[in-house]
């Protein structure tokens, strides 16, 4: 692979692809980006085969409309919207599929938390329990605020990438950014007491 | 305003401290090489079907149909106007007898209505009973020979103007009906001379009298 292009950044990548279609250029923002639009995704959706998915599709999506990306902003927030526009997506087709399906096969995909009380101390104290007990919890916030939280908290993004990736006022995703961990916290309880 | 946002992160600096030890979810390891085979083969499938899933003439068709619905629904549905319309209702049969026979209603309601005014208890009375204006079965001063405004020969020709015929607008229009010409029987015609002539020889006799009251 091209070790100039390896060192390039991200916009200079995408120039380089938009200009002589060069395809390297794609394949190295695709190396970039996967795992942490997987990430975000699985974080986002809770289903890893679907998650795989739409991070395929962010990437097509990606190399067919190359030219609606504008220089003057950055790549990244660019993809991430990208990705998120397609898992909310999937999050309303989901929503569809349960209020129009007679035997709800969606019901076994809900995350469900577990209770504190049916778990043992020693498990209770297992990290990756406590993982799990933290991505179902998730999955139980409102689809506005879990996103800006996993942005914010997992992804570790700037509350100005948030703001142009949601396309909302910095005000607005930091007032949802604090609802969203209330309404964790609220969940998990049992994990954390004040 | 930011300190609120700086305490809420401390309040919730546990939580956040776990959100950011999740483990990372990585892609597949042939995450790339099935991309690159999609990308090679142009095997778009899932942006095909979603373009399928919106297309303008999915979306037009339907609305183009209630469109042209709503139009056909108010070019042949009548007005509610003209089901009333008097013209289209058969005319009724006018004869001299339903005249006297109105005229002979009107003045015992007359009679009535003077001697509800004269009794004591007639304000009270009054008030209860709603006013109601009895109707002529022809409003003679607005009525029109229709035989007559057709064939020019009306004497009154300027004073039936189009209006008074026909009149649009909100407003109740005046016209009230087209009255057929039916020659009267002779008794008739006879019974109302004699009353007119009573009533004239009764008043040439009043004024008689009223000159020879005044001669000195």
């Amino acid at each position: 692979m091209n070790k100039q292009l390896t060192e390039s950044k991200d916009e200079e990548l995408i120039k380089e692809f938009q200009d002589n279609n060069t395809l390297e250029a794609y394949e190295i923002l695709v190396k970039r980006y996967k795992d942490p639009l997987m990430n975000f995704v699985y974080r986002f959706v809770g289903d890893r085969d679907v998650c795989t998915d739409i991070v395929q599709d962010t990437m097509i999506k990606f190399y067919l409309n190359k030219n609606s990306y504008r220089s003057f902003a950055k790549f990244s927030t660019w993809i991430y919207t990208i990705a998120a526009n397609l898992a909310k997506n999937e999050l309303k087709r989901r929503r569809r599929r349960t209020i129009f399906s007679i035997s709800n096969s969606d019901d076994e995909k809900t995350p469900q938390i577990e209770d504190k009380m049916f778990l043992a101390p020693d498990r209770s104290a297992d990290g990756e329990i406590k993982n799990e007990i933290i991505q179902r919890a998730l999955m139980k916030v409102k689809p506005v605020y879990r996103e800006v939280v996993i942005l914010r908290d997992i992804q570790d993004l700037s509350y100005e990438e948030i703001s142009d990736i949601t396309g909302l006022a910095i005000g607005t995703v930091k007032s949802r950014i604090n609802r969203g961990r209330t309404q964790l916290q609220k969940l998990l309880k049992h994990i954390y007491r004040d | 305003m930011n300190t609120i946002y700086d305490e809420n992160e401390k309040k919730h600096s546990q939580m956040i401290k776990n959100l950011k030890e999740l483990p990372q979810i990585k892609a597949p390891e042939n995450f790339d090489y099935n991309l690159m085979t999609r990308i090679r083969n142009k095997n778009f499938s899932s942006f095909e079907e979603e373009r399928k899933h919106f297309s303008w003439g999915k979306f037009l068709a339907p609305s183009a149909i209630v469109v042209t619905a709503i139009i056909l629904f108010f070019i042949f549905l009548p007005p509610s106007q003209e089901i009333n319309n008097s013209i289209l209702v058969q005319p009724q049969r006018v004869d001299s007898q339903s005249i006297v026979g109105s005229s002979n209603v009107i003045k015992k309601e007359n009679a009535n209505l003077s001697q509800r005014s004269n009794s004591p208890a007639a304000p009270a009375s009054e008030a209860a009973i709603p006013k109601t204006r009895t109707r002529l079965p022809i409003n003679n001063p607005r009525a029109i020979s229709l035989d007559d405004y057709i064939s020019g020969g009306n004497i009154n020709q300027k004073e039936i103007e189009r209006g008074n015929v026909v009149k649009s607008g909100n407003e109740p229009a005046e016209f009230d009906e087209f009255f057929v010409t039916e020659k009267p029987d002779q008794k008739t015609l006879e019974k109302y001379r004699a009353k007119i002539d009573s009533i004239k020889k009764a008043q040439m006799r009043a004024d008689s009298l009223k000159r020879m009251r005044k001669m000195p």
